[in-house]
Order: C-alpha cells, then sequence, then structure tokens
C-alpha cells in the first residue's frame, strides 16, 4: 500500500465544485508534483489534506492510518508536515527562535510551565541539526522578518521537517523567487528526496519535470492525468490546457 | 561603515544592571512602605498601594493572555467579580478564614474561565472581543439579580476574615503584606512561565497561529489553558479587591471594568514583564492626583492614552525596554535599524 492515499476527495465552496472527487497516491521516497493552471484547486487540496479546511467528501490515509477525522494538529502530529504558499515564519523572532518552537512541538508536552525552555539541550541541539541541514547556521540570531525572501522560504521548509515528517506538503516553494533562489530551493528539495516523501505543487514547470518522479495534472478540481514526465509532456489534454496556454 | 551596524545601545543595555536589580529594589520599598508611611503622615497611601497592587495582580493576567496570547478579552472583569462573589457568598455561609475564600476565588474564577473560554476561544478577533464581553455583561446581570447579595446595592463585608494566629484582614499592615507577596508571586510565575515551553507556544499563537496548528501545537487546548490561569488569577484579585473594599457590587464587572482593565495593560506595554504594573500604578496614581485637583479627571487620562497611543504603542515598558525584558514584541526598531545597516553596507560597496 502507498505511504500516502488521498481517496475521493470532495470540497464544495457554495455552487463550486473546487475539488472534485480527487484521488492521489503518494509512495515512499518519492516526489510526487501536482500542476494544474490558477484556479485548478491545487490549493484547496493541500488544505484538505492538511486538514486546515474540512473536506465535504472523502478520505486521507497516511501508511493505512485514516486522518480524515483528525484535526489539523493531530495529522502534524501523525507524520503530515506543511509549508506555505506565502511564506510563514514567525518575523519577529529569530531564526534559532524559530527553529526552536518548531522542535518543541513535537518533543513532548509544551504545558510545560517553569523549566527555562532555552536551557533544554536535546531541544536546542536538534534546532541547530536543522539550522545546518538547511544551511541557516549563518543566520541563527537574525530576526526572520529581516531575512531575504529565499532565506525565508528555507526556514519555513526547516520548520515543517522539524517534527520529521512522513510526507511533506510543499505550496508552491518558488513562488515569487529568482532565478538564484528557485535554483538553491530545487537543490534543497533535491536533497530531501528520500528523506521524506514530498507532494510537491507547483508552477516553475522546469523544476517540475526536473525533480518529481510522478506528475499529477489538476484542472477545474480534477486529476486530469497522472504519470512520470515523459507521460504528461505527450498527453494531449495536458498540453492543450496547460503547457499550451503557458507556451502562448 | 562599521559604526552603522554599532547601533547606540538601549536604554536598557546600557542601564542592565540597574534594571535587573530595580525590581528587588521595588520589592523592598513596597515591603517598607506601610512601616515609613506613618513617619511621613501618609498611612492614608497604604491602603492605596494596597488597591494599586491587587488591580495590578488582575492586570498581570489580563497582560498574560493579551500580551503573550494575543487574546484581546473584554471581559475580565467577570472573573474579578466571580473571585469577589465567591467571598461574598462564603462569608454568607459563615466561612471565616481569608485563606480559604481566596482560594475558593482563585478556583471560582478559574472555572468560570473554563465554562466562558472553552465557547469564546472558538472565535478569533472581534468576535471573541463581543463573545466574553457579552459573557461577563451576564455575570453583571447575574449578580444584580442576586437578591440574597444584595442585587444593585451591593453586599457590605462587615466582618474581616481571619489569616490566622490572632490576625485578620482588618490589620493594616499585615493585609498589606499579603498582597505583596501574593502580587510578587504573581509576577514571579507569570515571568516563570513566559520562559518556560508554555510561554513560547502562548506567543507563537500570538504570532501566527495558522503556521502553529501545522506544527502540530494543539492550539486551542493551550489558549484555553491560559485563559484558565488568567481566570483564576483574576479570581484572586476579585476575592483580594472584596475584602480590600470590605464591599461587593455587580458595578465590579460591568464592562466599563473590563475595558479600564485593558487600557491600563496597553498603557503600561502589553506581552511586557513589568506592563501591567507600570499600567496600573500610573493610571491609579494620576487618577488619584487628578482628583485632588479637578471633578473632571477623566480628560487627562484620555489625553494620556491618546499620547501612548500615537508616541509609544509598546507602552510604558516599550519606552525603555530592550529585548530581554520585552520578551518579543519591542523589535520593530532594531529591526528597522538592522534594515538600514544593510542598505547602508549595499551602498558603501557599491562605491567601492
Amino acid at each position: 500500500m502507498s505511504l500516502f492515499v488521498a481517496d475521493g476527495l470532495v470540497k464544495r465552496f457554495g455552487g463550486l465544485l473546487a475539488t472534485d472527487h480527487v484521488s492521489l497516491t503518494v509512495e515512499a521516497g518519492e516526489i510526487h508534483a501536482l500542476i494544474g493552471p490558477n484556479g485548478a484547486g491545487k490549493s484547496t487540496l493541500v488544505n484538505l489534506i492538511s486538514g486546515l479546511l474540512p473536506a465535504d467528501a472523502g478520505r486521507v490515509l497516511l501508511d493505512g492510518t485514516d486522518l480524515s477525522t483528525l484535526a489539523p494538529h493531530q495529522r502534524a502530529r501523525a507524520g503530515l508536515g506543511r509549508c506555505f504558499q506565502i511564506t510563514s515564519v514567525f518575523r519577529n523572532d529569530s531564526v534559532r527562535d524559530n527553529l526552536l518552537l518548531a522542535v518543541q512541538a513535537q518533543a513532548g508536552s509544551s504545558f510545560r510551565c517553569l523549566r527555562r525552555r532555552d536551557s533544554e539541550r536535546e531541544l536546542m541541539a536538534r534546532a541547530l541539526e536543522l539550522a545546518a541541514q538547511l544551511g541557516l547556521t549563518a543566520v541563527l540570531e537574525r530576526p526572520a522578518g529581516t531575512l531575504p525572501h529565499g532565506v525565508q522560504k528555507q526556514l519555513d521548509v526547516a520548520l515543517a521537517l522539524a517534527s520529521r515528517p512522513r510526507l511533506l506538503l510543499l505550496d508552491e516553494p518558488m513562488a515569487g523567487m529568482g532565478p538564484e533562489d528557485s535554483l538553491q530551493m530545487l537543490g534543497l528539495i533535491e536533497r530531501l528526496r528520500g528523506d521524506t516523501a514530498i507532494l510537491l505543487i507547483e508552477h516553475d514547470m522546469d523544476a517540475v519535470f526536473q525533480l518529481a518522479d510522478r506528475i499529477s495534472v489538476l484542472v477545474y478540481g480534477r486529476v486530469l492525468t497522472s504519470g512520470d514526465a515523459a507521460h504528461v509532456k505527450a498527453h494531449p489534454e495536458v498540453q492543450a490546457v496547460y503547457l499550451g496556454t503557458e507556451a502562448a | 561603515m562599521t559604526p552603522s551596524f554599532v547601533s547606540r545601545p538601549s536604554f536598557a543595555a546600557r542601564h542592565a544592571g540597574v534594571l535587573r536589580r530595580l525590581p528587588w529594589l521595588v520589592l523592598a520599598v513596597l515591603a517598607l512602605f506601610p512601616l515609613l508611611a506613618p513617619l511621613f503622615g501618609v498611612e492614608y497611601y497604604v491602603g492605596f498601594m494596597r488597591r494599586v497592587m491587587i488591580v495590578a495582580i488582575a492586570a498581570a493576567s489580563l497582560n498574560f493572555i493579551l500580551g503573550y496570547g494575543g487574546m484581546a478579552a473584554l471581559g475580565h472583569a467577570g472573573f474579578i467579580g466571580v473571585g469577589a462573589y465567591t467571598v461574598v457568598a462564603l462569608v454568607e455561609a459563615g466561612v471565616a478564614s481569608a485563606w480559604l475564600a481566596w482560594g475558593c476565588a482563585l478556583v471560582g474564577g478559574g472555572v468560570f474561565a473554563a465554562l466562558i473560554g472553552a465557547v469564546s476561544l472558538r472565535t478569533r478577533g472581534v468576535y471573541f472581543i463581543m463573545i466574553t464581553l457579552a459573557f461577563a455583561q451576564m455575570l453583571y446581570y447575574l449578580a444584580v439579580s442576586l437578591r440574597t447579595y444584595g442585587g444593585d446595592d451591593g453586599y457590605g463585608l462587615y466582618t474581616p476574615l481571619t489569616l490566622g494566629a490572632g490576625f485578620d484582614t482588618a490589620h493594616p499592615q499585615l493585609f498589606y503584606w499579603v498582597v505583596l507577596a501574593l502580587a510578587a508571586l504573581v509576577f514571579a510565575v507569570f515571568s516563570r512561565v513566559a520562559h518556560a515551553r508554555y510561554g513560547h507556544a502562548l506567543r507563537g499563537i500570538r504570532d501566527n497561529e495558522t503556521r502553529m496548528v501545522a506544527l502540530g501545537y494543539p492550539v486551542y487546548r493551550l489558549k484555553l489553558a491560559g485563559f484558565v490561569a488568567a481566570g483564576a488569577v483574576a479570581g484572586l484579585a476579585g476575592g483580594l479587591l472584596a475584602s480590600h473594599n470590605a464591599f461587593v457590587s455587580p458595578g465590579l464587572m460591568h464592562w466599563t471594568q473590563s475595558a479600564l482593565l485593558l487600557v491600563m495593560v496597553m498603557l503600561g506595554g502589553a506581552g511586557r514583564r513589568w506592563g501591567a504594573a507600570l499600567g496600573v500604578a500610573l493610571w491609579l496614581t494620576l487618577e488619584e492626583a487628578l482628583k485632588m485637583y479637578t471633578d473632571y479627571w477623566h480628560w487627562p487620562l484620555g489625553l494620556l492614552l491618546l499620547l501612548i497611543v500615537f508616541h509609544a504603542q509598546q507602552g510604558l515598558a516599550g519606552l525603555f525596554g530592550s529585548r530581554a525584558q520585552a520578551d518579543v514584541g519591542g523589535q520593530g526598531a532594531d529591526v528597522a535599524g538592522e534594515v538600514d545597516g544593510a542598505a547602508q553596507e549595499r551602498a558603501g560597496s557599491a562605491e567601492a
């Protein structure tokens, strides 16, 4: 059985069917990319999977466990990590405090009230490890909000990785990035391959074709087709609705 | 270009040693005050200071959820009222021990906060403000309708509660010291919690709740825990206030009292360790002083509030606080400085 299964997810906003019986799987160690034109319902799907939006129908399974009835924070604890399309870090806190907060979420109870958090060695060690993994060691003391966009995005990914998620949901990690930052993010995602399975939502076609083991195309809330890069590139309908319009 | 990076040390940095000792100094002065006051003929102010400290306890609890947790509750006076009426109910039932009465006030405040918070914390922003306000007003009208406890007219506590060893709350110095000890304890505990895991989690929720959810934090339960703790401490303050005034009336929990408490916290600096104490001390002192000169003492206080809103949004504590003291929040200036420095560096290297 696949590591991750989304099975018949449905979401309606009034009369709009934003997610129309979407089913997809992600295998362990796989990078599965989700592409589709604007308004195809990509972000909605990510929110349905992570639980920020309640689904009208369908199931979400991680490692055979049904997460559908769980609250979003419980899904995160069960192994679903996610990043946000609009970079979501704690802007006023230093990078170190950002990482500590992310590490603390999964390391025992956050109801501890007496011991100074900053004197907890294990938390600090894990935070520094994450910083090293994502190349943030040099900016540990900087307030996150003062970092360049690309570095903030790296921090965003670091926060999601703190819990060692089984599946990482990346919602347009290269949105708004220049070529240089994009390249760096590309390298970062490449390095994550094998550590965690990734569901990658991305507009940058070059990046998608380079990274993804499998690609699903979402159009009007439905999965049009699923397959490797060659299959998707060759698919006539994909060319018409997506690549075609891109090229024009 | 180097000098632009070495920003002028902040007030707090320059006086770090003094500021670290200041709370202890203030504590010592406050502890000696009842003994010294008669020498200067200002015994009246022993009672005044006692009231300041009781209100500061309540304000500290509001600061905990507002400043650290980002929960703008407009019904905090409700919990003060619950505490006060708990003492009334116990006295009416024949309880004489102050400790038992105040302990029950604390528990009562916590229980009501749990009930009200469980519902209110499902909302955010303006809705949260309105729903906490609504609950507090319900408590207010409940108190008005309680004939047994005086209804609209209030309830006089004619017999002082016993403090043990033959002393009671009528003892001016001893009651003062008890309040001082409790206030110090409350501030110490909140300050401790702010630096523990829980405090960090609470500030994380204040700054970016969605991210906290995605990180796996049980946000609702964390907020509710803070809300209950704050309600309990406000209940304790209410119990103390009942003994201090020897009188309890529904007016205690009118929504304007909740608003006033909010104003005092903002004035002192929400999310600052000493914000609540500073705000309450300044507000009540000015009120006391202005009342001597004019019946229209509200409007100078209004002007002060405008000044704070326009020129010192971090409150009094923000005027001479550092990052360490501020527990995050007052970093705007530092951040601006850093960006400035970086821009200048770029300009410099471009010239080179």
